[in-house]
This record gives structure tokens, C-alpha cells and sequence, in this order.
């Protein structure tokens, strides 16, 4: 992992078209901005792991179709 | 901007993921999807004569499959905004059709999940798809469709 320090309003630059910017210091976090190109999704990591585990559990869950629809088929009367 | 219309030309309606899926076409998911993301080949498939509930199968490298339905069954007026990076990963015009599609989980004790919060999206034009996270439409990840019978 390369590792750098920043300070306020400083910024480092990913391949052609990827800024992070530091915006402010606080005691319990860091501001970051980012500017990436329009093809290249940003999500915080944390959002990302949720549905990866929330994909995960739904792939392995009984893949009845019939079951499902018979139950939401109720619940959407 | 891009949204699920409710009316108007680019609705797409309730039965069009029925419709697309009369020819198993495969749909490219050029990163896969969280979680499975050597799974870059999926088909539709809609048992017969089932019109609420269909089923996203991979059918290239690792095995996967899920449920999926439309997010406006499970919520009404549900409504979400494609990004300018996920429009331009499914190759859409601001103006076509797209297929909206929640993942649904049946969990042990029988309760019906829905994920509201990161829908896939299909573009049946250049039959490409991805799963989106957007961040100005905060719908639940786990959104309870049926309670534990």
C-alpha cells in the first residue's frame, strides 16, 4: 500500500483522471472529495461490503420461485 | 437524469422483464456483481406462467442465481436516478427503456427480503447490467416483503 501524508486542501491523483482531495482535518475524521470520470463509480467501502454479504446470503437462499411468488402473490393482494 | 417513470415513453412496463425473457438472451454484467464478480454472463428466466417473480442466473463461471422482482411490487412508487457513471457503464441514452430489478432472499425462517437499496439494471438495448448503489435514493437494503409465517 502506498501510504502519503496530506494536508488540508492537498490532493493525490489516481491513473489519468482520479483526484482525492483532503478537505478538512477533524478530530474524528477526514473530509475527502473526489473527482473521478464519469464511467468510474465511488461508494464508501462499508456500503459496498453490505451488499456484497446482502448478494451473498441472497444467492444462497432456496432459489424457489414458485414459493416466493406464491407468498408475495398473497401479500400484494 | 434517469429515473423509473411511472408513465410516459420510457416507462417500462410491469410485464417487459416477462417479455425479455421469452428468448433466454444473455445480459453482459461487464464487472459481475458485489460479491460475484467473475459472474459476467447472466439470463432471465421467467418460469411459466410467472409474472412476479423471475430468476437472474449466471451462466458463465461460478455458479449463481437469484430472485429477483420489480422494485415497484415491493414498494410503491419506488423511484430511483441512475447515476452518470452507471448510465455510461450500461451504455444508456438519457431517453431508453431500462429494466429494473430488485434481489429477493428467502431468509430460513421464511421471511421474504427485499434489496430496495442497490437494484440491478438492465439496458435492454445494449443488454448490458450492473448492480447500482445510488446515492440519492436510500431505500432499504433489507426491506421486509413477508413476515416469518
Amino acid at each position: 500500500m502506498l501510504v502519503f501524508t496530506r494536508r488540508r486542501r492537498q490532493s493525490i491523483r489516481i491513473g489519468d483522471g482520479i483526484e482525492v482531495q483532503v478537505l478538512r482535518v477533524g478530530r474524528d475524521g477526514v473530509r475527502l472529495g473526489v473527482v473521478a470520470p464519469p464511467e468510474v463509480p465511488v461508494h464508501r467501502q462499508e456500503v459496498y461490503e453490505q451488499i456484497r454479504e446482502a448478494n451473498r446470503t441472497a444467492a444462497g437462499s432456496p432459489q424457489d420461485v414458485s414459493l416466493v411468488a406464491r407468498r408475495l402473490g398473497r401479500a400484494c393482494e | 437524469m434517469s429515473h423509473i417513470p411511472n408513465t410516459g415513453s420510457a416507462a417500462v412496463p410491469l410485464d417487459a422483464a416477462a417479455e425479455a425473457t421469452r428468448a433466454p438472451e444473455v445480459i453482459t454484467f461487464p464487472k459481475g456483481l458485489p460479491g460475484f464478480e467473475t459472474c459476467r454472463a447472466f439470463v432471465l428466466i421467467a418460469p411459466q406462467g410467472e409474472t412476479i417473480v423471475q430468476c437472474l442466473r449466471s451462466v458463465e463461471g461460478p455458479a449463481a442465481s437469484f430472485l429477483v422482482i420489480d422494485p415497484r411490487r415491493a414498494m410503491a412508487g419506488y423511484r430511483c436516478e441512475l447515476s452518470n457513471a452507471d448510465r455510461e457503464r450500461l451504455q444508456a441514452s438519457t431517453d431508453g427503456p431500462l429494466l429494473w430489478l430488485s434481489l429477493v432472499t428467502l431468509e430460513e425462517n421464511g421471511t421474504i427480503v427485499v434489496n430496495l437499496r442497490a437494484p440491478v439494471v438492465i439496458n435492454p438495448t445494449t443488454m448490458l447490467g450492473a448492480q447500482v448503489i445510488p446515492h440519492h435514493c436510500l431505500y432499504p437494503l433489507r426491506h421486509v416483503l413477508v413476515s416469518a409465517e
